[in-house]
């Protein structure tokens, strides 16, 4: 009974969330609503059982990548609201509909063929983060390192980009100094 | 606290803790041992420490700085420059001032006023005499050119009341005359300076 | 402690420790302003408030009164509803951490059987939740600056985001090392693998400094409040704000205070385990306080470091150690 009206509650919630995600004009409330909306997907895991996964998410979705879109975000005016240019309204709703039509039928389809079956089932006994562990080092161990190095090169990638000047200090150069100096001197 | 102490101002004779920097570190390497020099030291824990110290000093010692102000005061140097006072002549009583409106010409802000009369011995008499503490900008003039040392600057440096006439009446500033015996030479300016005898030289009468 | 024993806990049981921890946390975060004043003011030689009430005790209510009562002030041009909801998240997050962390002993109430446990929700991951729910915490400060369009407040959430992201991955690598030796998320087989008296720390005091200092951070406090300086960003993320909302920031991060002070005694100091005669309830609390009192102690020893030292602490010294301390206590752990 609980679990039932908890999971009618996570699943409006964000629904409607990632709904104002949408649709809204302000880049503040859009991106509060990515952020709660993700908060209620982990709910949604509790629910099931998945405790590990759940915080996972509220630790990466929402304490990381959210973070990170808010941090870009500081760039613009966030109170302003955005006008969006759409060329082709049509051609977006029909794309988008379609996108969304085949993800319901792709996931209803088992569930209408009745046959889902879990391939790792639950050992009895071993927590969550255990079954977790065990599938991934595991079944899943060359994809599991092979998406680890991907993420290392993209490390070291984006540490390239951004380091290049990292070490230049513009209070401890002499040349900087001299520059403002020069700057002042015209003025 | 002594006038002489006040008198010192010599800034740069005292002595002064010099920190030695080190200039800030400019390659990795240098960074590096900066860092575990950092770390290694107990500098923070000193800091710690005396932090632990301070607290139980002013703990269980009772050794606080704070001045509980409204109930405890600290003294004002006898130079400084707040409400005036109109002293009054130790010997018979009558108040020093003479009249003689220097005070009111110099007054750079113009906020004394006064008005003198000759009393029946041909005295002269002071018979108003206000300072619109207004205006008012504390700056001297008046108790360094009073001949007399009538009007010096008391202590009084609390300056918020309902009306500025208050303190500003003659009889305000004016030494109570019960309490004539508790009056105290000033010190600050236009006052006599303590070797004041040393410097007088005898007239030379050459011509 | 062996969880078989304990009575069955009930819906009843878990309300009343969730009032109880909203209503002791709350008073003692409120509290904590009042021994952080007096602290502070004794290490600098001050007497603290000592006014209202025996000790300036009262000092407490006074404020309260004074928040509750002061204008509530909403700029101009800020969102209005972000910036209403802002601090609530702050608050919140630091009270939903606080539900699965075992805060007092269990206990049952007086003349009925409603059993209180000592964890609100005991779920296995315990820690990760409470480092989810803190790193969630982030988004009261970052959304109160973006809202309020003021410059300080956006310095202050850029700050916000830079430091919780950074400081977030030195938490969890610190403490991976201990969850590694001991083999579980929960906090009570922490507290349980400390029973013989040996504490953690001992196995890992790596590991407790780098959390101990990440803590800081994530709690913004001196040596790391750099999200509010006053000298540098008027206020950070709260200067536009004033009254209760201002206060529910503070709540938050005295709460925070409490966690990070709670999970350093029981991952690193032994939990509510008996110490020699002292019983373990007693021992949490002393640990706790202490925890409490030495970050008092360190904002009033230290001074606080620059953004860019921040990131370089964060990034080239902190991170590694705790790369290199999870490496070797995985040796440790094969061999
Ligand atoms: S200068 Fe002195 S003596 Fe002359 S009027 Fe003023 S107070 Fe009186
Ligand atoms: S202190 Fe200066 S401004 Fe004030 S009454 Fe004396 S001369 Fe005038």
């Amino acid at each position: 009974m609980y679990e039932f009206i908890a999971f009618y509650v996570f699943a409006i919630s964000t629904t409607i969330l990632f709904l104002i995600t949408v649709m809204s004009k302000n880049v503040l409330y859009a991106m509060t609503a990515l952020a709660a909306g993700m908060v209620m997907i982990s709910g949604l895991f509790f629910l099931l059982g998945a405790e590990f996964l759940g915080v996972v998410q509220l630790i990466v979705y929402v304490g990381a990548v959210m973070a990170l879109y808010a941090f870009a975000m500081m760039f613009f005016d966030a109170t302003k609201n955005i006008k969006e240019k759409h060329q082709n309204p049509t051609l977006v709703f029909l794309l988008g509909g379609l996108m969304a039509l085949l993800f319901v039928l792709m996931f209803s389809a088992p569930i209408i063929g009745d046959n889902i079956q879990a391939i790792y089932p639950m050992i009895e006994g071993v927590g969550n983060a255990q079954a977790v562990g065990m599938v991934l080092f595991t079944k899943y161990l060359v994809p599991f390192e092979v998406a680890a190095l991907m993420l290392l090169v993209a490390m070291i990638a984006g540490i390239i980009l951004a380091g290049k000047k990292m070490d230049y200090s513009l209070t401890e150069s002499e040349s900087a100094d001299e520059e403002m100096n020069i700057k002042k001197g015209d003025a | 606290m002594s006038l002489e102490q006040f008198k010192n101002r010599n800034v740069g004779t005292q002595n002064y803790v010099k920190l030695d920097l080190d200039h800030a570190p400019t390659d990795a390497w240098s960074q590096f041992k900066q860092v575990v020099k950092r770390t290694f030291q107990p500098e923070l824990f000193v800091g710690l420490g005396v932090t632990l110290r301070e607290m139980m000093n002013s703990l269980f010692r009772g050794k606080s700085h704070t001045t509980q102000y409204p109930f405890e005061k600290l003294p004002v140097s006898p130079r400084y420059r707040a409400i005036h006072d109109m002293l009054r002549l130790m010997e018979s009583g009558n108040y020093r001032c003479i009249g003689c409106g220097l005070c009111e010409k110099i007054c750079i802000s113009d906020c004394i006023s006064m008005e003198t009369k000759y009393d029946e011995n041909q005295r002269k008499e002071v018979s108003e005499y206000t300072i619109n503490f207004g205006r008012c900008i504390f700056c001297g003039y008046c108790a360094e050119v009073c001949p007399e040392l009538a009007i010096v600057h008391g202590g009084r440096y609390e300056n918020a009341s309902e009306q500025r006439a208050s303190f500003s009446l003659f009889e305000d500033l004016l030494t109570p005359i019960d309490q004539l015996n508790l009056q105290q030479e000033y010190a600050g300016f236009g006052a006599i300076s303590p070797n004041a005898d040393e410097n007088i030289k005898s007239t030379p009468l050459a011509y | 402690m062996d969880a078989t024993m304990l009575p069955e806990v009930t819906a009843a049981g878990v309300i009343i420790k969730a009032v109880l921890i909203l209503a002791v946390i709350a008073a003692i975060a409120g509290f904590g302003t009042y021994i952080e004043r007096k602290i502070l003011a004794f290490m600098q030689r001050r007497l603290g408030p000592q006014h209202v009430g025996p000790f300036g005790l009262l000092q407490l209510a006074a404020d309260g009164i004074k928040l509750f009562t002061k204008e509530d002030i909403i700029p101009q041009h800020a969102n209005k509803f972000i910036f209403a909801i802002a601090p609530v998240i702050t608050a919140a997050t630091a009270f939903i951490a606080l539900a699965a962390v075992p805060v007092f002993p269990g206990f049952t109430v007086p003349f009925t059987d409603i059993y209180v446990p000592s964890i609100a929700s005991d779920i296995n991951v315990g820690i990760l939740f409470v480092l989810g729910m803190m790193a969630a915490g982030l988004y009261g400060p970052l959304l109160a600056g973006m809202a309020q369009s003021n410059k300080w407040g956006i310095i202050g959430s850029a700050r916000t985001a830079i430091q919780f992201l950074s400081y977030e991955v030195v938490t969890g690598l610190s403490i991976l090392a201990p969850i590694m030796l001991v083999g579980s998320l929960s906090f009570v087989d922490f507290n349980t693998y400390q029973t013989d008296g040996v504490w953690l720390v001992v196995y890992q005091p790596v590991a407790f400094i780098l959390f101990l200092i990440a803590g800081f951070a994530e709690t913004n406090r001196t040596p790391f409040d750099l999200l509010e300086h006053e000298a540098e960003i008027i206020s950070g993320y709260v200067t536009e704000y004033s009254g209760m909302r201002w206060g529910l920031f503070f709540i938050g991060e005295y709460a925070n205070m409490i966690t990070i002070g709670v999970i350093a005694s029981v991952v690193f100091l032994g939990g509510y385990n008996d110490f020699w005669f002292i019983p373990g309830w007693i021992m949490i609390i002393a640990k706790i306080a202490f925890s409490f009192f030495f970050m008092l102690w360190v904002r009033a020893s230290w001074p606080h470091i620059r953004p860019d030292q921040l990131m370089w602490l964060c990034w080239k010294v902190l991170m590694p150690l705790a790369v290199i301390n999870i490496l070797i206590t995985g040796l440790v752990i094969m061999i």
